[in-house]
């Protein structure tokens, strides 16, 4: 087990530094000089533009830029931005608890509103209530989220005034706070999920319910409930694992769009400024460190399939034997 | 406030159901970029500057805004500061300007008490109020000017080129300060109204450094820097011991939050849901649904119609558009009126010109007459007689077609500006490919290389573009029609003899007579030469609760009337002078 875990994490080395030197070229690459952007777009002499590039280290070649940037990031020093003055690194930290939060919340709501609605379209499949959420996932798949942003946005805000149309609350301002400001935007970035989490849910329990297993807990004269939450879901849950860890990369880019229409100072916005800006070390600390997200969080999916699953624990077992 | 206004707002929610739903209709239209061309209903109207609410009552002490800007700033340090309108709201109320613009677009002092020039315009002398103290309680001096000016002239200051004309800055006496320029500037006041005429504390500047600077600033404004956490809220509270307070300059509010919300139409959602008390806008298709609510008496709009305007700048210097019969095929193959709808402005702006409004000194009847007119007849001729031509520009074969790529940034509405252009001009059989281009490049290729021959020629043909011309005439257009290798802001490479000759006549008389007649006359070539084309004027807005007073109506020291939300294009208002009635 402490063996396949770090063979997974000598694996995520390669793929970091492909990542970080893609994101470090294909910025590079752009047209437009980041000095005329620091001296405000226009308005100055050739000396200064020079003198900027100087003081931003753009007079190095690209490779010694890269490799000094690389020595710095990997003693988390991932430079100064060009534009706002900020550390990366600090600018990132500062940020990420309102995306992870964002995240989490979502992810949550998600599987909250999925799993009961999976598990009863397969138990009642083809029925009524199966047909009608068959009808509204698709529905809500074909809704960009920033659409469903502003419909949550018009009805709970500005109509019913239950909820901050935009804006975060931390933590410290108290919790009902917190929630309050979290909940439309952690809705409207789950939609997706909601949809395709029913959908998978439902197809692998349709199949789960087939089994013998189940068969001979309902001979036994267990109680629905018991059968369907006890004996069927845990076995229909690999592929919802497998596509919720996957769908954290969809959830980071959904972050982009949500928390500029609900202007929450998150990851994503952060990211969004920095492109606008072309502010290129603050996109490159952020792209890295949504890789970095993206592997770790598929590297547990990974190692949850263990827990889930004692065949591929006793299978491991029986390889080491 | 907030709360009350919650609460008022909030009754009766079941009933407003209705028109959350319609709002969600609008929020969808707007956002598929499918803006409504009339505005938003029936409602739109165009807008009117002298119609702005009026303050009700006298100004009352204390209570809290929470302001819903465009976006967020990267900082708050002169020199590091790229503000642009919503940054300016911020910064009029941490910082004064030396100088301040006039509603009659004259130029006068503000935080200083007087300046005048020399003979010939090559040196300012400035005389600063007495007793003025920074918010950490360093004292305004003529020396602390001059040291402003040397670290806003440092290489690496967005302000060095702005400020590249003053050869040295002097303290004559404690408070007294000259500036020396290296070339006749009878308009140098009107450069000093923004960030390079704001001055901050230099103890605080020495303290933290530049880069701590520019998240904590101190300066000598009506409020006081609380805290900012970056794309969330910037607290500012009252200056308790304001220089201006005696002279009716406030500050009134005992605190301002400044929110970035940078998505429009969650902008206004947030103003109608009561989660901010003041929204700000340049988006026309908003501005129309704002009105409707200001109709309906939920918000007071305030509206400023300035010279910030819409256009498309061309490349003097690339061919095909290095010709100027292909530039003015382009300028009559488009309808002004067809494009304002398209941005959905329609009854809210009027169709430009020139650098200069109908609200301005500055405007001239005889270049609104010269620009121009929708004629794809004659676009057509012009057009051809360039095909035609065995010795053309852009080295293709006589009766090949003609070729332009026409850039614009990434935002529904601009891109079916683009679009519609694309129409307009395939119409007369100019052959058009729309680049999509992010903000950064977009600049970028418009300003050019030092390294092209010759220097900042541009690496473009056509780009869609935002022109501002509030402040002086000859301080805009020495920049826009400067010499290019020299003044990257020349962004169209257009020069002409005429241009230079007028342009010295503004650098050396202060007679309005004789300024507004070389004005007049750059704007004729202009007209004749079209290196811009014009669409309309930007609407800036700001939306507040009713209760919220006086941000069209401020006033100078001396009691002359300001510029609204014109302080700075695109909608910055002096904070310090707003109030909240009972």
């Amino acid at each position: 087990m402490g063996g396949l875990i770090a063979k997974k994490l000598l694996t995520l080395i390669p793929v970091l530094l492909a990542v970080s030197l893609l994101t470090y070229l294909l910025l590079s690459l752009l047209p437009g000089d980041p000095a005329l952007l620091v001296l405000g777009g226009g308005a100055a002499s050739a000396e200064a533009i020079a003198a900027v590039r100087a003081d931003l280290g753009l007079d190095q070649p690209l490779p010694v830029r890269y490799l000094a940037w690389l020595g710095d990031a990997v003693q988390g020093d991932l430079g100064m931005s060009y534009i706002t003055r900020q550390e990366v690194t600090g600018a990132i930290l500062e940020r990420l608890p309102v995306t992870l939060e964002l995240m989490g919340v979502s992810l949550v709501l998600a599987l909250v509103v999925a799993v009961p609605l999976g598990v009863f379209s397969a138990y009642r499949s083809g029925g009524r209530f199966d047909r009608t959420v068959t009808g509204a996932t698709f529905g809500l798949l074909a809704l960009p989220n920033f659409i469903f942003a502003l419909i949550l946005i018009a009805a709970f805000s500005v109509g019913l005034g239950l909820f901050p149309a935009t804006g975060w609350s931390r933590l410290s301002d108290g919790l009902g706070d917190n929630l309050r400001a979290v909940f439309l935007p952690a809705l409207a970035l789950s939609v997706s999920n909601i949809a395709v989490f029913t959908r998978l849910l439902r197809t692998d329990m349709i199949a789960t319910l087939q089994e013998d297993h189940v068969l001979l807990a309902r001979a036994k004269g267990l109680p629905t409930s018991r059968i369907l939450f006890r004996h069927a879901l845990r076995p229909s849950s690999f592929s919802l694992l497998t596509v919720a860890g996957l769908q954290v990369g969809t959830l980071l880019s959904g972050t982009v769009i949500i928390e500029t229409i609900f202007a929450l100072p998150g990851v994503g916005r952060l990211l969004f400024d920095a492109i606008n800006s072309r502010d290129l070390l603050m996109v490159q600390g952020v792209v890295l460190l949504l890789a970095v997200t993206f592997v770790v969080v598929n590297f547990v999916v990974d190692v949850l399939y263990t827990f889930l699953d004692p065949r591929i624990r006793s299978g491991a077992a029986r390889a080491r034997a | 406030m907030t709360y009350r206004t919650n609460r008022r707002r909030r009754t009766g929610a079941a009933v407003r159901v209705g028109a959350a739903l319609a709002a969600l209709a609008l929020a969808t239209s707007a956002c598929s970029g499918g803006d409504d061309p009339s505005g938003s209903g029936d409602g739109a109207e165009a807008v009117d500057p002298g119609a702005n609410p009026e303050p009700q009552g006298e100004p009352q002490q204390g209570g809290s805004l929470t302001v819903a800007l465009e976006g967020e700033t990267n900082g708050w340090q002169p020199g590091i500061s790229a503000p642009s309108a919503p940054g300016f709201n911020v910064m009029y109320s941490i910082y004064d300007p030396l100088v301040i613009g006039t509603g009659e677009g004259s130029f006068e002092p503000y935080l200083a008490e007087s300046f005048e020039p020399n003979e010939d315009f090559t040196a300012w002398t400035f005389t600063l109020r007495e007793g003025v103290t920074f918010h950490d309680g360093s004292a305004l001096t003529a020396d602390v000017v001059a040291q402003n000016v040397a670290v806003l002239k440092e290489p690496t200051s967005n302000l060095a080129g702005v400020l590249s004309e003053v050869a040295s800055v002097a303290a004559v006496d404690p408070l007294t300060v000259r500036y020396d320029l290296a070339r006749p500037n009878a308009a140098f006041p009107a450069l000093l109204t923004t960030t390079a005429g704001m001055p901050f504390s230099m103890e605080n500047f020495s303290a933290l450094g530049p880069e701590e600077a520019n998240a904590e600033p101190v300066g000598t404004g009506p409020f006081v820097f609380e805290s900012w956490v970056r794309d969330d809220r910037l607290t500012v509270t009252a200056n308790e011991s304001y220089w201006g307070t005696d002279l009716g300059l406030g500050p009134y509010l005992d605190e301002i939050v400044f929110r970035p919300i940078p998505d429009e139409d969650s902008r206004l959602q947030s103003m109608l849901s009561g989660d901010v008390d003041a929204f700000q806008t340049l988006r026309e298709s908003i501005v129309g649904q704002a009105q409707d609510a200001a109709a309906d008496g939920e918000i007071a709009l305030h509206t400023f119609l300035g010279n910030n305007g819409g256009t498309t700048i061309l490349n003097t210097l690339a061919a095909p558009l290095d010709d100027v019969r292909v530039r003015q095929a382009l300028a009559h193959a488009a309808d002004r009126e067809q494009l304002i709808e398209v941005l959905g402005g329609t009854g809210i702006t009027e169709p430009r010109t020139q650098f200069f409004t109908e609200d301005s000194p500055y405007y001239s009847e005889a270049v609104a007459e010269a620009y121009p007119a929708y004629d794809p007849e004659r676009a057509t001729e012009l057009l051809q007689e360039y095909i035609d031509d065995p010795e053309r520009s852009d080295g293709k074969a006589a009766g090949e077609p003609v070729t332009v790529q026409y850039n614009c940034q990434p935002d529904p509405s601009l891109t079916e500006l683009a679009q519609a252009y694309q129409a307009f001009w395939s119409n007369i059989g100019v052959e058009v490919a729309v680049n999509s281009v992010d903000q950064a490049t977009h600049i970028g290729n418009a300003v050019g290389s030092p390294a092209s021959d010759p220097a900042f020629a541009g690496d473009y043909l056509a780009n869609c573009w935002r022109t501002s011309a509030e402040g002086d005439p000859f301080n805009i257009l020495k920049n826009e029609f400067g010499p290019v290798p020299l003044q990257p802001l020349n962004f169209t490479n257009y020069t002409s003899e005429t241009l230079d000759e007028q342009l010295a006549v503004l650098a050396t008389t202060t007679d309005e007579e004789a300024r507004r007649a070389a004005v007049e006359e750059i704007g004729l070539e202009l007209a004749e030469n079209v290196p811009v084309l014009w669409v309309s004027s930007t609407v800036a807005a700001f939306g507040v609760d009713p209760a919220v007073q006086n941000l069209s109506d401020w006033q100078l020291p001396g009691g002359a009337d300001g510029v609204g939300l014109g302080l700075f294009q695109g909608g910055s208002t002096m904070w310090g002078q707003v109030w909240l009635a009972e």
